[in-house]
């Protein structure tokens, strides 16, 4: 019914610079379906919305929109006054300025059908009262004046207004914003059963995720006016594929997760000098050379479209049936203790995953082996597509840049000769990166990033004059210093206090977002890690027994092992 | 710095002045060891302060020059058994397996044989001479250093610091040269001075055998050219003969020793209570 092909809104700021807010968005909308756009602010999602009702000067807008079949971009303000309203209408985002303070609301609702429709005002507003009882409105309402209204009621109040002419599309700008949670309820049942009733087509356009879940079946997702994926909303939210998705999805609020809010590192680019090639990358964890440079197409896959050189986001480590055996003395026999067994898993890029399991499920095991510490008796690790088991030489130097581990004791991990700078200077001297002053430079830069001091007088201590937290941050920031794409953390606070616990912790996250790296947390303690985890495996006997969002992992533990995990974690009131 | 005992530090002046003695031969040395510088078996004199031995050599300024000989002959045959003894120990507890195998039964293998026998039977094939003495003794007594460094080896490398060393792409040599020789140093430093004590007493024990080189009068040829003369014992001779180079003999493997028991301190801190 509505067609968008290739949309482009451009403004001229002071004459001069030319802002491109939408930029060659494309999709369709059935008759009686629903689609969402989501994005940050500033991404161009009120631009487009303006765009598609014809609220622009006609020279910024270039492309197509044809609303069963005809064109509307280009149309005079003339001819667009028989199809706004009456076949496309819009609900605005700004509630306090759109409703005019000197006219009751029912006649303000009533307006547009005497304009439309022709309708007398008594009609018009026998229709108001109608529409208005629709949304939830009643005449005593109509005949109030905006400022006698709550937000909610005058959010309604703009929806019964574009509800009456019977639209064909509805566009929704951020229908639920300032809304409680039963209003917004309220408001979400009332579209969805519009749509059921009488088939009005809705675009969705909102940062509020749940909202455009419940209301869309399809989403695009708009990142500095651009589409970056677009599909199925279950699939896009379930199972996003473009990193910019995955990190909006992973930053929005769910009363089904206990983990802390995550947030995109950087901040949206300025519309004025978007930045060249995918206008993500400076953000983006995987961005590769291509990225700063060639602007990557829309590309079909399995059912959902995505903006990306790399075909979206990228497995970063993957472990392929993992085995490995310990001889065990016992008496005189040695008996074979099967510490990991046939372990599968795989780590994203820019994901948080919890290795979780108590003391001997083979946590530290796998976790070697993922680095490469200790090669497995079947099986491989695959890091960034290569076999990391059987790489040697050079090789296995440039992958150790790749992955590196933040061991359980930092006092065991810390040569007790070397003072601060050259434990941190180490892995550059090993992988002769950058000249002296560089090496020191980049040496300060990460001590820095972990919040260590970087005075001569510190950088010459030695770590038994360190405390415990000051030498784990130490050990980060020398696993840091080489720009891995993956950390793995082996209970990296277990030897802390509980405050310093939190700190560190918090450190390690502050951090993973900020470098865009991915991190495998292993920890026996699902209480702790589920405030920062992604996802979470659950260990146990040299398997994994579970693996799940952290969400789904803590609430609906599947596996009894889970359950007592769950159980045993700590709570200072029963 | 570190409060050394009171044997460590009697051993290192000793060992200082054993050291200036070598040094300074020719300044303090009265005469040429080698010159017919007085009658034959003289009694000590203003002139010979230890007399001179049966053929007109002045005893002190033997003495003298023999310091040289001994000293060299602990120093390089110290130095080669601890670097035979810290390869083979090194290599075998770093490198476990069968590598470890094979090097410590070598090592069970030398440390069973006869060593002063073997010894005697190397130099009569090989020939006396200074360099075959230090050749052989370092051949012979390796097997002890390798062992304790094998087994501080074994303990440093499971250390996580060597784990992470080798994780950024530090090579095994890397690792063993950054990482585990400088934790051993000590361990290095006491198995040299250990075996330049059984240097120097080896030394001695092949020059008064007539094993060692019959040009480089050492301590240990002196008492061998003294003991040849009949009636040394009844003339009372070998108070000034026999007597000095067997006294430092003694002195400089005490002084050894001993410098040897406070360097074991640097890394045994199990000693260092004990001691207190």
């Amino acid at each position: 019914m509505l067609t968008v092909r290739d949309l482009r809104v451009t403004f001229s700021v002071d004459g001069r610079a030319r802002v491109r807010a939408v930029d060659g968005v494309s999709f369709d909308l059935e008759r009686g379906g629903a689609m969402g756009v989501v994005g940050e602010t500033g991404a161009g999602k009120t631009t487009l919305a303006r765009a598609l009702l014809g609220l622009h000067p006609t020279e910024c807008v270039q492309g197509s929109v044809r609303l069963d079949g005809r064109e509307l971009v280009g149309l005079s303000e003339e001819e667009w006054r028989a199809v706004r309203w009456r076949r496309i209408a819009l609900v605005v985002q700004s509630v306090g300025t759109a409703l005019d303070p000197v006219y009751r609301v029912g006649e303000q609702i009533g307006e547009p059908m005497r304009f439309h429709l022709g309708l007398s005002p008594a009609e018009a507003w026998a229709r108001a009262e109608e529409v208005a009882r629709r949304v939830g409105l009643s005449s005593r309402h109509l005949r109030a004046y905006p400022h006698q209204l709550s937000g909610g009621e005058k959010q309604r109040a703009l929806l019964a207004m574009a509800l009456a002419c019977d639209p064909d599309v509805l566009v929704l700008d951020e229908p639920t914003s300032g809304q409680d949670m039963l209003s917004r309820a309220r408001l979400l049942d009332l579209l969805a059963g519009l749509r059921r009733e009488r088939g009005t087509g809705l675009l969705v356009i909102s940062h509020d995720l749940a909202a455009v879940a419940r209301l869309a079946e399809r989403v695009a997702v708009l990142y500095a006016g651009k589409v970056v994926e677009m599909g199925p909303t279950e699939a896009v939210f379930g199972d996003p594929r473009h990193p910019y998705t995955w990190g909006l999805v992973h930053s929005y609020p769910d009363m089904s997760t206990a983990r802390d809010l995550r947030s995109i590192r950087g901040h949206p680019p300025d519309p004025v000098g978007p930045p060249p090639g995918c206008r993500f990358h400076p953000r983006c964890t995987q961005a590769v050379e291509r990225c700063r440079h060639e602007e990557p197409p829309m590309v079909e896959m399995n059912g959902r479209r995505v903006a990306c050189h790399l075909g979206g986001l990228q497995t970063l480590l993957r472990a392929e049936g993992l085995r490995k055996v310990f001889l065990v003395e016992n008496g005189d026999a040695r008996e074979p203790l099967e510490a990991v067994r046939d372990v599968y898993l795989e780590i994203r890029e820019g994901e948080v995953v919890a290795l979780v399991g108590e003391t001997g499920s083979g946590k530290t095991t796998l976790g070697r082996m993922l680095v490469g510490l200790l090669s497995p008796d079947g099986g491989r690790v695959v890091l960034e597509g290569r076999d990391l088991t059987a790489a040697r030489g050079q090789e296995r130097r440039l992958l150790a840049r790749r992955v590196q581990l933040v061991p359980q004791d930092p006092f065991d991990a810390v040569n007790p000769r070397m003072t601060v700078a050259e434990v941190v200077r180490e892995p550059l001297e090993v992988q002769k990166i950058g000249t002296p002053q560089e090496r020191e430079e980049r040496v300060r830069s990460v001590l820095r990033a972990v919040g260590l001091p970087t005075d001569p007088e510190f950088l010459a201590l030695h770590a038994h004059e360190l405390s415990g937290g000051q030498l784990q941050r130490v050990v980060i920031a020398r696993a840091l210093v080489l720009e891995p794409k993956l950390l793995i953390a082996d209970e990296p606070v277990a030897m802390l206090d509980p405050s310093e616990q939190a700190r560190v912790l918090n450190l390690l996250k502050e951090i993973q977002v900020e470098r865009g790296l991915a991190l495998l947390l292993i920890s026996h303690d699902l209480a702790l890690v589920r405030k920062v985890a992604d996802r979470i495996l659950v260990m146990q006997g040299g398997r994994i027994v579970e693996e799940g969002p952290g969400s789904r992992v803590v609430t609906q533990p599947a596996h009894e092992h889970t359950r007592a995990l769950l159980e045993s974690a700590p709570r200072l009131r029963t | 710095m570190r409060r050394l005992s009171a044997e460590a530090r009697f051993g290192l002046v000793v060992l200082a002045l054993f050291g200036a003695v070598a040094l300074l031969a020719p300044l303090l040395a009265p005469y040429d060891p080698h010159a017919f510088s007085g009658a034959p078996l003289e009694r000590p004199s203003r002139a010979h302060p230890l007399g001179t031995n049966d053929v007109g050599h002045d005893i002190l300024s033997e003495l003298i020059y023999g310091t040289r000989i001994s000293l060299a002959v602990a120093l390089a045959a110290g130095a080669g058994t601890v670097l035979i003894g810290t390869l083979i120990g090194g290599m075998a507890g770093y490198a476990g397996g069968w590598a470890d195998r094979l090097l410590m039964r070598l090592v069970d293998g030398m440390m069973s044989l006869p060593r002063l026998p073997l010894l005697i039977l190397l130099i009569a094939f090989l020939g006396s001479g200074l360099p075959q003495t230090i050749l052989v003794i370092s051949l012979l007594f390796w097997p002890t250093t390798a062992r304790v460094v094998r087994a501080h080896v074994q303990s440093i490398r499971t250390r996580g610091y060597v784990r992470m060393a080798r994780l950024f792409g530090g090579g095994h040599l890397y690792v063993f040269f950054r990482h585990i020789l400088p934790q051993i140093a000590p361990v290095v430093a006491h198995g040299l001075v250990v075996s330049a004590g059984h240097a120097v007493a080896m030394e001695a024990g092949l020059a008064f055998l007539g094993l060692g080189d019959p040009t480089a009068k050492s301590w240990g040829l002196m008492v061998r050219f003294a003991l040849n003369l009949p009636g040394l014992f009844l003339t009372g001779r070998w108070a000034w003969w026999a007597l000095p180079p067997a006294l430092c003999i003694t002195l400089l493997i005490l002084a050894l020793t001993f410098v040897g028991i406070g360097t074991e301190r640097a890394f045994n801190p199990r000693l260092n209570r004990r001691w207190q």
